[in-house]
């Protein structure tokens, strides 16, 4: 249990004596006012006590701010009413897609809802795609241990999935002499969870990095991968769906009703549903809906990161990962890497995060601030390193807890609310892992009612979508002949074909929308990010989907690209 | 022996032009078009004003391009290929080149290569512009090809960035089916496209043009709601304290055109930093011998006779033997470019055709060109600005190690 | 007044003087601007390039344009109209879709070949 005194006399200590202090549900609660955001992180920070606290709740209010309330899909039917999976997910991000796809492993009845339009729109889609080492995570950690289980899996997973990946290693330079110093403890760190390091000198840096402007060496770790990540979350849910899963977009969560202490329902903008079990994969939200749920007990302070992404053209400056050596990260007590540049499993190079932290947790806007901001950290490795190569930039916001831990567990208050909460870095490496250990929950509970079985018809493996760029001639040839849309190129930046986007809005877990088709097969990513193939996309999904051109959207309900046909509107007149 | 004696890279007007000029003098000749139908850009482009040099008619873009479609369509030498996108190109001393199409892999060679692939808009993320990601922030080529070709409206009420001549014709183009154009915002501090354009697209409609001032950010989370604008100095940095929120629900993106020059790339071709196409010689042959460069993807034209022109250049030449050539440089100073940059000493004919665009706004300019400092010919110009192209015909046979240099001088205005 | 003279991409800076005598234009580099500029003032004229609707699938709207130009303030009429226009034949460019349309003595002509897509 918390030592609430002890907490109260370290905020006191530090200048928030008016904070009040109290415990909630074997966590720390903070209430109050406070007229500076930046000091509500601190007293959160300060309210930290891994040992005995299960997490700091901080409700301090920010004078004058309500943060926005969270967007909800402009959908309202009664699709999903009076259902009853065994299994509600809450979240379609890589973590709830993945713990569907363990689900389906067993008789278990699965849903997954998703209050956006698509998979993998928030974090799973905002992210530099690391499978990581590990290195740089404290060693008895919660987070080490998903990762390091997380990234053996990724081999099995690419090849089940057919999602590629590709351990390409990750160089962490010296940016000091005496940093070459700390090298012994950084592998002894690296030992407690095997992680494989080793040392490199500045010939082969400068032999891998031109234009590299740090001269002290660094270190080499085997054991980092790259993979889409939003490639992975679909590919997660398609298996999952091909085992007897169903996939929920435009579902959000809007309250869960509970008797004593379990829930008996939950009630999304498309009816009540009724779950055995609920599992929190909510992301940034995942502390609202541990809320509803019961267990509230830490909180998410949104930590904003800007990406900037770079021509492939430029992909000479790195065949694989670059990053600082940062003390204060091995130590644990800076919890953002500092960003580096990653060449990603597509070919183009991607620069940053940052770390900003924000009250708002939807936030995904950038600023030039902060894109000159990243620009200039990242140049500060290589002098290759060139604004004008940039072809586009993005923020997403990270679903961080004042622990900036993983919540992976059966809730000890809610008997049947099981909780993946607060995944942020390195999320995408631990979620396979993470996955596992939710479906032993969720089996555990649902087994006190009836016996769980394995399903002995789980199909592991799943099908993407080919790309057709990647073929040999022959093959692409032979599949065009069988197919002729695959030989119709939209995308010509990305050389992607009728065929494909095709593929992509009759997928099991169809992509209707510009955005969707775009994550699942690249088209408009390129240098003229759409300029060329976006109309004619717009003409194809609404052939495919039977709408009219107006019913297309560049994402969800609400973004629709046109608004009326040509004819149908009066001239106002000169 | 290869299957053709020019393949034409790109069926709008620069390829139609070029491939009906090697097809006249008798190269068998194939046009490669990744759409479904000949004609390119011009297809979206229905505002007049094309053809005026050429024709002598103020014709629409889409009639411009029918004229030269209709002699393709009729001309027995010339084979087309639509929907067909070219994936590589290899070099020996034949061009092979593979190319996809609803009918498989097909293998193609040419003698002679004539790149008329045109060119990319510059987009929102490319000058900067912040905020969030919703509908209704486009180029306007894309808003072009919705309300020409689809016969829908991207939007109601419309900001536009950049007062380029797609930028105007767009305005004119929304405001006549129904959308309110607010404004259209220009960094620079003197408009950019043509000035017939600026007084028949904005002043008829009461259109305000904004000088010296961008889109900073974007507002909205699934449609556009607002823009942020606000001013900049001449360097093009913000200045602070200046900016403005637009409600609006469309972005008008109209801030440039890069040559697209993927596949010359590919093959080594050198580009010119300051056209962003290959160096060409006269024939508009670029450095690689067999390999030509025409129309946008050569460099940005205003206007599409010009384009014909040298399109037309190349393709006669395409016609002929790919002999090696004795290259001269030419120097240029106060250009901001100067197109062909080099000359085909054993090709020259009396007077070789110029275009060039002033490095800065200029009164009382003059073109000067000199062949080992003698002053060759010479020409006055009363205004020139940058957004305006010039085409000028300068007689010039100089002989192998002279010096040519091409020389604009004038006053700046500022 | 002062006025860019739109006929060709000249665009000449023309002088322009009402008197009782008449217009008097300078500036111009040609006969064309002359005339431009007294219409200009007195009764100014512009093309029109639009769409109308066509009963082709996989051909929503066709590009048309006035065979000449007609006067600025009829814009709103002529567009008003042409909207309720449709296009039911496949036109070859240069046809005329709408013979003297609203009494301008200005045809609106088809301006691309509707032939089948390629």
């Amino acid at each position: 249990m918390p030592d609430i005194k002890k907490i109260q006399k370290i905020l006191k200590k530090n200048g928030f004596g008016n904070i009040t202090v109290s415990e909630m549900l074997g966590g720390v609660r903070l209430t109050g006012e406070l007229s500076s955001y930046e000091d509500i992180l601190e007293c959160g920070r300060l309210a930290v006590d891994k040992k005995n606290s299960r997490g700091v709740i901080n409700d301090i209010k920010l004078t004058g701010f309500t943060p926005k309330p969270m967007r909800v899909p402009p959908v309202n039917d009664l699709a999903y009413d009076g259902r009853r999976p065994d299994v509600l997910i809450v979240g379609g991000g890589i973590v709830g897609s993945a713990i569907a796809r363990e689900l389906s492993k067993y008789d278990i009845s699965v849903m997954l809802c998703e209050k956006e339009y698509d998979l993998a729109v928030a974090q799973s889609s905002r992210n530099d795609g690391m499978i990581h080492a590990g290195i740089d995570l404290k060693p008895n950690s919660i987070k080490v241990k998903y990762n390091m289980r997380g990234n053996k899996l990724y081999n099995t997973l690419s090849k089940e999935l057919d999602v590629p990946i590709s351990k390409v290693g990750q160089y962490v330079l010296f940016t000091s002499p005496w940093q070459k110093l700390v090298y012994p403890f950084v592998v002894a760190r690296a030992r407690k969870n095997d992680i494989p390091i080793r040392y490199v000198k500045q010939k082969e840096l400068d032999a891998k990095v031109p234009g590299l402007k740090f001269r002290h060496g660094g270190m080499f770790f085997a054991g980092a991968g790259i993979v889409c990540p939003y490639l992975m979350t679909v590919a997660l849910a398609e298996c999952a769906v091909k085992n007897g899963a169903e996939v929920c977009l435009n579902t959000a969560v809007l309250d869960i009703e509970r008797e004593g202490d379990r829930i008996v329902s939950v009630t999304t903008n498309r009816g009540r549903i009724y779950p055995k079990v609920v599992v929190n994969a909510a992301g940034i939200f995942s502390d609202v809906i541990a809320e509803k749920a019961g267990d509230r007990h830490f909180t998410i302070h949104p930590r904003k990161g800007v990406e900037a992404i770079l021509d492939k053209k430029a992909a000479g400056i790195t065949d694989s990962v670059l990053g600082r050596f940062a003390l204060k990260t091995s130590t644990g007590k800076q919890h953002t890497k500092g960003g580096g540049i990653v060449r990603t499993i597509d070919g183009n190079i991607l620069v940053g995060p940052n770390a900003i932290e924000t009250p708002e947790r939807e936030d995904d806007s950038t600023t030039c601030e902060s894109l000159n901001e990243v620009l200039h950290k990242q140049q500060g490795l290589t002098s290759e390193l060139k604004r004008s190569d940039i072809i586009t930039y993005f923020a997403g916001t990270r679903a961080a807890t004042y622990e900036e831990e993983f919540i992976v567990e059966k809730s000890p208050y809610v008997k049947n609310f099981v909780q993946a909460a607060g995944i942020q870095s390195p999320g995408i490496t631990a979620a396979p892992a993470i996955a596992e250990d939710i479906t032993a929950f969720c089996v555990q509970i649902l087994s006190e009612g009836r016996k769980v079985e394995p399903k002995k018809n789980f199909d592991p493996y799943r099908k993407g979508i080919t790309r057709v760029k990647e073929l040999p001639p022959e093959e692409r040839d032979a599949l065009i002949k069988k197919n002729p849309d695959y030989g119709i190129i939209i995308c010509r930046c990305e050389e992607v074909s009728k065929g494909e986007i095709l593929d992509a809005i009759r997928a099991p877990i169809p992509a209707t929308t510009i955005d969707a088709i775009k994550r699942r097969v690249r088209a408009g990513m390129g240098r003229c990010q759409g300029g060329f193939c976006s109309p004619i996309i717009t003409r194809l999904i609404a052939e495919e989907c039977g709408k009219s051109l107006l019913e297309v959207c560049k994402k969800g309900p609400g973004s629709e690209l046109n608004v009326a046909y040509t004819k149908e509107v009066d001239y106002g007149g000169l | 022996m290869a299957d053709y004696k020019a393949v034409v890279i790109g069926g709008g007007p620069a390829g139609l032009a070029a491939a009906l000029a090697a097809a006249d003098k008798g190269a068998g000749t194939l046009i490669i078009e990744r759409e479904n139908r000949l004609g390119g850009i011009l297809k979206q482009c229905i505002h007049d004003g094309f053809g005026v040099i050429r024709f002598g008619e103020k014709l629409s873009g889409c009639e411009y391009a029918q004229r030269f479609i209709d002699k393709v369509k009729a001309h027995p030498g010339i084979e087309v290929r639509l929907l067909t996108f070219v994936i590589d190109i290899k070099k020996s001393d034949i061009f092979t080149i593979t190319a996809t199409s609803s009918r498989g892999i097909e293998t193609i060679t040419a003698e002679n290569l004539i790149f008329a692939n045109g060119c990319r808009e510059r987009t929102a993320r490319q000058v900067n512009i912040h905020g969030t990601r919703p509908a209704g922030v486009m180029t306007a080529g894309v808003a072009q090809n919705y309300v020409n070709l689809q016969g829908v409206l991207p939007g109601k009420r419309c900001v536009i960035l950049g007062s380029g001549d797609i930028g105007l014709i767009m305005a004119r183009r929304l405001t006549l089916e129904g959308a309110r154009v607010l404004g259209v915002y220009e960094a620079k501090s003197t408009p950019s496209g043509l000035t017939r354009n600026i007084v028949q697209c904005l002043h008829d409609f009461d259109i305000p043009l904004h000088l010296s001032k961008t889109v900073k950010r974007v507002f909205g989370h699934g449609r556009l709601e607002a823009v942020e604008v606000c001013s900049v100095n001449d360097k093009m940095e913000y200045i602070d304290g200046t900016e403005e929120i637009i409600p609006c629900d469309t972005l008008i993106v109209s801030v440039g055109l890069i040559p697209e020059n993927e596949l010359a790339e590919s093959l080594n071709i050198p580009l010119d930093p300051r056209t962003r196409g290959p160096f060409v010689d006269q024939n508009m042959m670029t450095l690689e011998d067999g390999v030509y460069s025409v129309g946008n993807c050569l460099h940005v034209h205003d206007l599409v006779d010009y384009v014909s022109e040298t399109a037309e250049t190349a393709g006669r030449a395409a016609a002929g033997s790919k002999a090696p050539r004795e290259l001269l440089d030419i120097e240029q100073e106060g250009f901001l470019y100067l197109v062909p940059q080099k000359l085909d000493l054993d090709s020259l004919a009396p007077e070789t055709v110029f275009y060039f665009r002033t490095a800065m706004p200029r009164e009382a300019a003059t073109l000067d060109v000199t062949v080992d400092g003698e002053v060759v010919f010479s020409k006055k110009y009363q205004n020139l600005k940058p957004p305006e192209m010039e085409r000028v015909e300068v007689p010039l046979s100089p002989k192998k190690g002279q010096t040519v240099k091409f020389f604009l001088s004038g006053r700046e205005v500022k | 007044m002062r006025l860019v003279c739109i006929v060709c991409p000249n665009s000449c800076l023309l002088e322009v003087e009402k008197t009782d005598a008449g217009v008097k234009v300078t500036g111009n580099k040609c006969k064309r601007g002359i005339t431009f500029a007294i219409e200009e003032v007195t009764a100014p004229k512009r093309s029109l390039t639009t769409t109308v609707r066509t009963v082709f699938e996989g051909f929503p709207v066709a590009p048309v344009r006035t065979n000449g130009e007609i006067p600025k303030e009829k814009i709103p009429a002529v567009m008003a109209y042409l909207k309720t226009v449709v296009a039911d034949k496949r036109y070859k460019a240069g046809d005329v879709i709408c013979g003297n349309v609203l009494d301008t003595g200005v045809d609106i002509i088809i301006t691309i070949d509707m032939d089948q897509e390629g």
